[in-house]
């Protein structure tokens, strides 16, 4: 526990090495390898069906419930707080459950529906707090109240009250990262956390994120398709297409010096401000001619 | 019984629902009030409630302010409605005050009705919540079970169990939940499957929620509002599934019920039609009842008449 977080530690949380996922004959992730480190940011970036979403949810073994998914091959090393080192692909549901939401947590893309309508913020909060924590509902609503003044809701003790509906989409991201991090997991997975928000909105919650990695220090493996977020909060990046790990590399590395067409092609897709000037007309986004499409 | 349609306690009261909200994704957000508004807009089915109390009353008060015993014979017999020192409702074909088996017939029809419901819900809703949760194989061979069930005649099917036990009221109410369980638990199943792949299923489940918290505590309250209009309709049936076997002779022969008196007089019911007529009208409006409260829940429930 009195680990100190400040330098990069050493040695990975979270480490997955040649990682296979199937959908029957259909390969979703080919030999992924690669290491998360406590304290920071990993971003998981590619375009769509490239395998980054498959890749966060077999980490939580959620791939293979109620879908034909299935982890054909590879190990997942993760870091128990107590130093001892478990496969998370070799663990059976009932182990893994301790995991999810415990030591590893998820946030989703579609802030709107991953609440459940019919129950109030705080309840689902205090919720998950007692799923992993042999506490009462008060104690459990009482670090419900702390969670939402640490992800900034304005009005918590009425906030917590309220139901999702009578929420805007930002407040209710906001729910879902204090859902995610009430039981202090030393990994958040972030699935592409800010597309369903609007531009404002999106700043504030990845500055929320980026603070939050500082007060709680759990490492955070974000994915996205946008490169401007990477740019915002990312320490490293993973390059994902078609199923495989294409690049990786720093940040700054990956911006400055991307050695692969495809990371090319997908630092070109981002507009930069100014390179319309002049025109009459909004033109297309250069492509690189021989990026895999 | 009113807890049944009042209902959804899980969700708790919305305390300013404020009518907003209508981007409502999951049918069944915080019901409350503005379901009890609409519920009270639908006319008939508040005269469907005033029905029900009106048997409730009729059933369990009834018999203390008309204390008579229906099994006795108080005159001669097939004596109408109006004839001098007969009771209002007239006779039966034995001589027996029809009006005292009509007050007290409502309750083994009720009580057979509410043991076969919560045996259809209970049933049905687990079978249903297991085989749409977990899909695949366990889906298919609890649907193929269903199905055994489903093509079976129903009546026929409820007739052959009391047949082989006795027909006493507690048989009944069971056959009748063994043949009448089939329809719940395949809306049950149709509703899980929508909310199986809904974010905050997954969420639950990323947060570490067993299965069994997550199809009765997560998915379940979001399928409530359908499967509560569907009971009170099952229940609907499960009176008149009772009312039929006792005129095919297969009643409680220790407890009077409305389709007991029906199936007793069926002999007579061109020489005195009273004897079968007031049974029946009992029976019609009991069922009506539970349609005209089905209906309103219908409305109560409906997202797209919230607000209005």
């Amino acid at each position: 526990m009195a680990e100190q977080q400040d330098a990069v530690d050493p040695e990975p949380i979270l480490s997955v090495r040649d990682l296979r996922v199937t959908f029957g004959s259909f390969t979703a992730v080919d030999g992924s390898t690669f290491d998360l480190f406590p304290g920071e940011t990993l971003a998981v970036v590619g375009e769509s069906g490239s395998g980054k979403s498959v890749t966060s949810l077999s980490i939580m073994r959620l791939v293979e419930l109620g879908t034909r998914g299935k982890i054909e091959d590879g190990e997942m090393l993760f870091r128990l707080p107590d130093g001892e080192v478990v496969d998370l692909a070799q663990l059976n549901e009932s182990e893994m459950r301790e995991i999810r939401g415990n030591q590893i947590s998820m946030i989703f893309q579609e802030p709107l529906t991953s609440l459940n309508p019919v129950y109030t913020t705080g309840n689902q909060v205090a919720e998950a707090v007692m799923l992993h924590q042999q506490v009462d509902r008060d104690v459990a609503t009482e670090r419900a109240l702390e969670m939402f003044r640490l992800v900034r809701i304005p009005d918590p003790e009425q906030r917590l009250a309220q139901f999702p509906h009578e929420m805007s989409g930002g407040m209710r991201q906001r729910v879902m990262i204090a859902m995610a991090l009430s039981c202090d997991p030393t990994v958040l997975i972030a699935d592409e956390p800010t597309t369903a928000l609007d531009v404002t909105i999106q700043a504030q919650i990845l500055g929320l994120m980026r603070d939050l990695r500082e007060t709680t220090g759990a490492a955070v493996m974000i994915i996205t398709h946008d490169m401007g977020v990477v740019a915002e909060v990312a320490d490293r990046v993973i390059v994902m297409n078609q199923a495989k790990i294409v690049e990786s590399g720093s940040v700054y590395d990956i911006f400055e010096n991307p050695q692969e067409d495809y990371t090319r092609a997908l630092l070109s897709a981002v507009p930069r401000l100014g390179s319309m000037t002049g025109l009459a007309d909004p033109a297309p986004f250069p492509l690189v001619d021989s990026a895999p499409s | 019984m009113t807890g049944l349609f009042i209902g959804n306690n899980d969700g708790g009261n919305s305390d300013g629902d404020g009518g907003g909200g209508g981007d409502e994704t999951a049918a069944g957000a915080p019901l409350g009030r503005e379901a009890l508004r609409l519920f009270m807009r639908n006319r008939a089915a508040v005269a469907g409630v005033i029905i029900l109390v009106g048997v409730i009353f009729m059933t369990y008060i009834g018999p203390s302010l008309y204390d008579q015993d229906p099994s006795r014979i108080i005159a001669r017999p097939l004596q109408g409605p109006g004839t001098e020192d007969v009771p209002s409702f007239g006779t039966d074909y034995l001589g027996r005050d029809v009006f005292a088996g009509v007050v007290n017939g409502g309750d083994t029809t009720l009580r057979v009705a509410l043991v076969a419901t919560l045996m259809i819900v209970v049933i049905g809703v687990s079978i249903g919540a297991i085989a749409g949760f977990y899909g695949g194989r366990i889906d298919t061979a609890l649907m193929r079970f269903t199905e055994i069930f489903q093509v079976m005649p129903a009546l026929l099917f409820a007739l052959v169990i009391v047949t082989l036990f006795e027909p006493s009221t507690m048989v009944i109410a069971i056959s009748i939940g063994i043949v009448l369980w089939p329809s719940l638990a395949r809306l049950t199943r149709a509703e899980f499957l929508r909310l199986r792949n809904l974010e905050f299923v997954k969420a639950a489940q990323a947060i570490g929620a067993s299965d069994a918290r997550i199809m009765f505590r997560v998915m379940l309250p979001n399928a409530l509002p359908p499967l509560i209009v569907a009971t009170t309709l099952v229940m609907g049936t499960a009176i008149l599934f009772e009312a039929a076997l006792a005129f095919l002779g297969l009643g409680d022969p220790n407890n009077i019920s409305w389709g007991y008196l029906i199936g007793q007089n069926r002999g007579s019911v061109l020489g005195g039609w009273w004897t079968v007529t007031f049974p029946g009208l009992a029976i019609f409006f009991t069922v009506l009842s539970f349609s005209l409260i089905g209906d309103g829940l219908q409305d109560a429930f409906n997202p797209k008449l919230r607000g209005r």
